[in-house]
């Protein structure tokens, strides 16, 4: 056997040495943050939405969301067809919460972050310097500053308040219509899973690469903006 | 005036024209060190601190780049926080590797400055703080035999520090315009272009360069190439984007189509800043173009149309989203 022990131990430095990098640059160079026990995500069915936005004042109060900001807005369009089948057509806006998201790889200081044990997408208000650049970055235009704090503010799916607590988020619990469906999208078994299963599901601007976790069901009536 | 005054009171730009001079002087700062690093290795006969385009880097280089650097840090919502932005790093972040790139490019700077004016620095120095601070001189004569390296990494760091003000624009997918690779190119041309304007203006008016030595001659010989190249670039920065269709398109008519900063971009970037400088430097007589105002309104006009074109992409690019 020529294998001596010296060999050996320079081949399994040299294994662990080149899948330790692999590992690493994987993780970073790809950039694609999909690892994680949960991935949260969320169905907003634009079909039965009403446009109460029911959603909108529960997330201000759950969230202590000040005036003149807000981590969601539902906006209307249309009308869509001839009196008397004229019908309006309501869409959410508000964090997408990529798996690769534009803002964690923007942010100097890493405020910006994604939560590796749920996928959520959140700001760590103290690390946050103000310098704007998530805000610019993101492709849907969700992130503001907050004017008490002075840091990037958005939807973090009430990660810190309805979620801890162990509640669905606000704006799920609050609307009539139950037009929101959270939930994992890593469990096969989850409702939000069926949802997306049994309909046809789109999401805003997936061309970028951004993998957003916001799905969203058609009103059935015209063509989908996205 | 009220359109004026509505252009640059729109609420949804998060950058505004603070950012744009922010660019323009740190650009100005790089196309000045790239131009004098040229300038003291392969122009310059003699003493290199005693030629007045270099003493005018010496004071606008550092100049540009901490006034910059300070707008910067008066920017953000949380200023008294800036301190966060260097000690924690992200490396996917081209903001986060800027604040590093600006760091050494500003220590490089000075080390290679305290190297060229030893002397000056010394006599300042007797001057106000006594003998006290003499060991200066012989940590500055432990440097010296590296003067050549330290060149030639400044000059690498001025480049790379012009092109990152295109970076971090263009690293913005949200923006069509910003989102765009000739970016970076076009900004390493614009601050040269503010470079030269700059070495001229203050290396000639105020520290009284003669017009005629080869340095100056240098310069003006480099300006219109700058130029004739920007105007090349911008004609491939907007034919791609309008070739590109979509929101590309979109985005680019949106800006140089019609409107404002349309007004701004053609009359302003264009006319103004670059092919007015080439007209009258064609047009003139050598004798007209050697007088201090000549010199003065076209090294003026150039840079006020690398202002104008930096304040330009800034506005007109968060104008249109993807």
């Amino acid at each position: 056997m020529s294998c001596t022990r010296r060999d050996l131990l320079i081949g399994t430095g040299a294994i662990i040495f080149t899948t330790g990098i692999t590992s690493v640059s994987s993780r970073t160079l790809a950039a694609v943050m999909s690892d994680g026990k949960k991935r949260y995500g969320m169905v907003f069915d634009s079909s039965a939405c009403i446009g109460c936005t029911k959603c909108t004042e529960a997330c201000r109060e759950t969230n202590n969301v000040p005036e003149g900001v807000s981590r969601l807005e539902i906006t209307r369009s249309g009308p869509i067809g001839e009196h008397p089948d004229v019908k309006y057509r309501f869409d959410r806006t508000s964090c997408q919460h990529c798996d690769n998201a534009p803002c964690v790889h923007v942010c100097p200081t890493g405020a910006a972050y994604k939560d590796q044990a749920t996928g959520i997408v959140d700001v760590e208000a103290d690390k946050c310097v103000g310098c704007g650049y998530c805000l610019v970055a993101c492709p849907y235009q969700v992130r503001f500053f907050h004017p008490e704090t002075g840091s990037a503010d958005k939807c973090n799916f009430c990660r810190d308040t309805n979620l801890k607590a162990g509640k669905l988020p606000a704006c799920v619990l609050s609307c009539p219509t139950n037009a929101l469906v959270f939930g994992d999208l890593n469990d096969p078994d989850s409702e939000i899973n069926k949802v997306i299963a049994n309909n046809t599901v789109y999401r805003n601007k997936v061309e970028l690469g951004t993998q957003p976790k916001l799905y969203k069901i058609a009103d059935g009536k015209g063509e989908i903006k996205r | 005036m009220n359109t004026f005054i509505e252009a640059f009171s729109g609420e949804a730009v998060v950058w505004d024209w603070i950012i744009a001079v922010y660019l323009f002087l740190a650009g100005m700062s790089a196309g000045m060190v790239m131009i004098a690093i040229y300038l003291k290795r392969k122009v310059i006969e003699g003493r290199a601190a005693d030629n007045g385009i270099i003493k005018a880097t010496a004071i606008l280089a550092p100049f540009g780049i901490v006034v910059g650097l300070t707008i910067l840090v008066f920017h953000l919502t949380k200023p008294l926080a800036f301190w966060k932005i260097m000690i924690y790093v992200n490396t996917t972040s081209i903001m986060s590797m800027g604040v590093i790139l600006f760091n050494v490019y500003m220590a490089v700077l000075f080390v290679w400055l305290a190297v060229l004016f030893k002397d000056e620095l010394l006599n300042i120095l007797n001057k106000f703080v006594g003998d006290k601070l003499n060991f200066i001189g012989l940590i500055i004569d432990k440097i010296k035999p590296l003067e050549n390296m330290l060149e030639v990494i400044l000059a690498v760091l001025a480049v790379t520090l012009a092109a990152y003000t295109g970076f971090l624009l263009s690293a913005l997918k949200t923006f069509p315009l910003l989102n765009n690779p000739v970016l970076p190119v076009l900004f390493v041309f614009s601050s040269l272009s503010s470079g030269a304007a700059a070495s001229l203006m203050f290396g000639v008016l105020v520290f009284k360069q003669s017009m005629h030595c080869p340095s100056v001659k240098w310069v003006h010989g480099f300006e219109r190439p700058v130029v004739m190249f920007e105007l090349f670039l911008l004609l491939c920065f907007f034919s791609g984007l309008i070739l590109g269709g979509g929101q590309k398109e979109a985005a680019a008519m949106a800006a140089i189509g019609a409107g404002f900063w349309a007004g701004w971009f053609w009359i302003g970037v264009v006319g103004l800043g670059m092919l007015l400088p080439l007209i009258l430097n064609f047009v003139t007589s050598e004798q007209t173009r050697h007088t201090s105002s000549f010199l003065f309104m076209v090294t003026g006009l150039s840079l006020l149309g690398v202002l104008m074109l930096r304040t330009f992409i800034l506005y007109a690019g968060q104008m249109t989203v993807v």
